[in-house]
């Protein structure tokens, strides 16, 4: 049975700036197994990051016709024991050191102290950030900070972790590498791990599936299994062909995406009388 | 050798203790009459006859008292209230929409003309003062409060609703240490405010308080004692500060 599944959910809001209905996200069907590795990939303002937190039970959908269910129950709002939720930034608390950051979640569920503390650092241990505990996160890199957050959401030892292209802010190095620990930790601790991208290269380099989105109203236009043999080398011909086959079904929809940002910014230079 | 950085504090003591040694020379060689300077080492002599109840000064711990408590009461309501108005303008859209102008306006108007209303309303003693001091504390907390509380980014409130928390724990754990930097400088403003409003009270309307030795000294031309109470009012400000830049080494990171 699937861990996640999502049937006919679509996802209407009034724009501010035009008073209209706007559709974002149109009758969207989609599963996840568990252990799954799935990339939300599509073209920027295509609904993506939205039916993730829709997931995530952080925004409402339409009523009436779809619904989401996870763990075989009725998304009606966050479920921490079921899913941790990872932002494009990090989100770490400035007040808080490392440690206190990544225990952040477990306080919420009454853990006590020490076994807070004891699967805090195991994370830090698994991303190498043990040393870092006592540190402030300022005092921290960008690629250092990201991995905090990994440590945070991996600490909830849910079974689901979304994440909303939490590598987007980094440098390329960077996302290859934390790209590596990510599916070195998956790999050892099993979760479903549903992945928002916009990145071609991150998807084919990551996912076990692939959903491609349309421009908005989002839809999904393929889903495609990746089978790739792990580890995967970015640049080898299969790659190469993987990342083609993707691009070739998001080519069209990016174009449409890129148009439509253009003509909304033409419209904000020359409002209509 | 290496040149080595000056240490801001040993700048700032040359600095004082600069000014102090022109003020010296100064008031010690010029013409000017005593009436109208008295040079730092009477001041400083005169704080510690003051102190020890030497001096002419009439009542000092009495009126000293006086003050300080004036002070912590105003302070205490300054902070309390103006808190408790930003908490409320930041949490509820309907309240702040339709309050905050209504403060923006009394902010706008010099708070002294209102003075002798108090006085009217509350008669002489301590209480116009207290009123006076959380009149000139209170908007720059509430504004303060407000701003911080506002400010918080919405991805530090999303990140603590994903994991579970509920609205109120989302305020104690959240939003109030993310706002607390803003805050507690509004607090440290504030309390500059409150001072000057209770002292400049008891400059008013001559009755009780370290502001009417001031007056008293000033009339009858006891220079030293002038300045030196005046340093003594000041510390109360000092002391003030020193206890906010405590406060936020410990909390503000």
């Amino acid at each position: 049975m699937a861990i996640i599944e999502v049937t006919n959910v679509s996802k209407t809001h009034d724009d501010v700036a035009s008073g209209r209905k706007v559709r974002t996200l149109d009758t969207i069907s989609l599963s996840a197994k568990e252990n799954d590795f799935l990339i939300l990939l599509g073209p920027s303002g295509c609904g993506k990051s939205t039916l993730l937190n829709i997931i995530a039970g952080l925004t409402p959908y339409d009523s009436g016709v779809g619904e989401v269910r996870v763990g075989g129950q009725l998304v009606t709002g966050p479920n921490p024991k079921l899913m941790a939720y990872m932002f494009q930034d990090p989100v770490l608390y400035p007040w808080r050191t490392v440690l206190k950051n990544v225990e952040f979640g477990l306080e919420a569920q009454g853990i006590d102290k020490a076994e807070r503390k004891d699967r805090a650092f195991k994370y830090l241990r698994m991303v190498g950030l043990e040393d870092f505990a006592h540190y402030y996160p300022r005092q921290l890199s960008g690629g250092m900070a990201q991995r905090v957050a990994i440590c945070r959401s991996l600490a909830l030892e849910t079974d689901i972790i979304l994440m909303d292209e939490p590598f987007g802010a980094l440098d390329e190095q960077s996302r290859i590498i934390l790209g590596d620990e990510l599916i070195e930790i998956w790999r050892q601790v099993r979760r479903t791990i549903v992945f928002v991208t916009h990145s071609l290269t991150e998807a084919v380099y990551l996912g076990e599936r692939i959903a491609v989105f349309s421009a908005r109203p989002g839809r999904i236009k393929a889903e495609i299994v990746n089978p790739l043999p792990r580890p995967r080398t970015i640049g080898k011909p299969e790659f190469s062909q993987m990342v083609d086959t993707l691009w070739n079904e998001l080519k069209g929809e990016s174009l449409i995406s890129i148009k439509r940002a253009k003509a909304e910014q033409d419209e904000i230079a020359l409002p209509h009388e | 050798m290496t040149m080595r950085r000056p240490r801001p504090a040993i700048a700032r003591l040359i600095f004082v203790g600069g000014i102090l040694v022109l003020w010296e020379v100064f008031a010690r060689l010029s013409h000017v009459s005593p009436i109208l300077l008295a040079p730092p080492s009477k001041v400083f002599a005169q704080i510690f006859d003051i102190a020890l109840l030497r001096g002419e000064v009439p009542d000092f711990y009495a009126n000293a008292l006086t003050t300080i408590g004036e002070v912590v009461a105003a302070y205490a309501i300054t902070a309390a209230l103006g808190m408790l108005v930003g908490i409320a303008f930041a949490s509820s859209k309907v309240i702040g929409d339709a309050f905050e102008p209504v403060l923006l306006v009394l902010y706008a108007i010099p708070k002294i003309i209102l003075y002798p209303v108090i006085i009217l309303i509350l008669g002489i003693g301590v209480l116009p003062n207290i009123v006076f001091g959380v009149l000139l504390g209170i908007f720059v907390v509430v504004f303060n409060t407000t701003a911080g509380l506002r400010q918080v980014e919405p991805n530090y409130i999303a990140l603590a609703r994903s994991v579970g928390y509920g609205r109120l724990a989302i305020f104690i754990k959240v939003v109030l240490p993310a706002a607390a930097p803003t805050i507690l400088a509004g607090l440290r403003l504030g309390f500059g405010y409150t001072v000057i409003g209770v002292v400049t009270g008891e400059l008013l309307v001559v009755n009780t308080g370290l502001g009417s030795l001031i007056d008293w000294a000033a009339v009858n031309y006891h220079t030293p004692e002038l300045y030196a109470l005046i340093l003594i009012t000041l510390c109360i400000g000092v002391a003030g500060n020193s206890l906010f830049s405590l406060l936020e080494r410990r909390w503000v990171r």
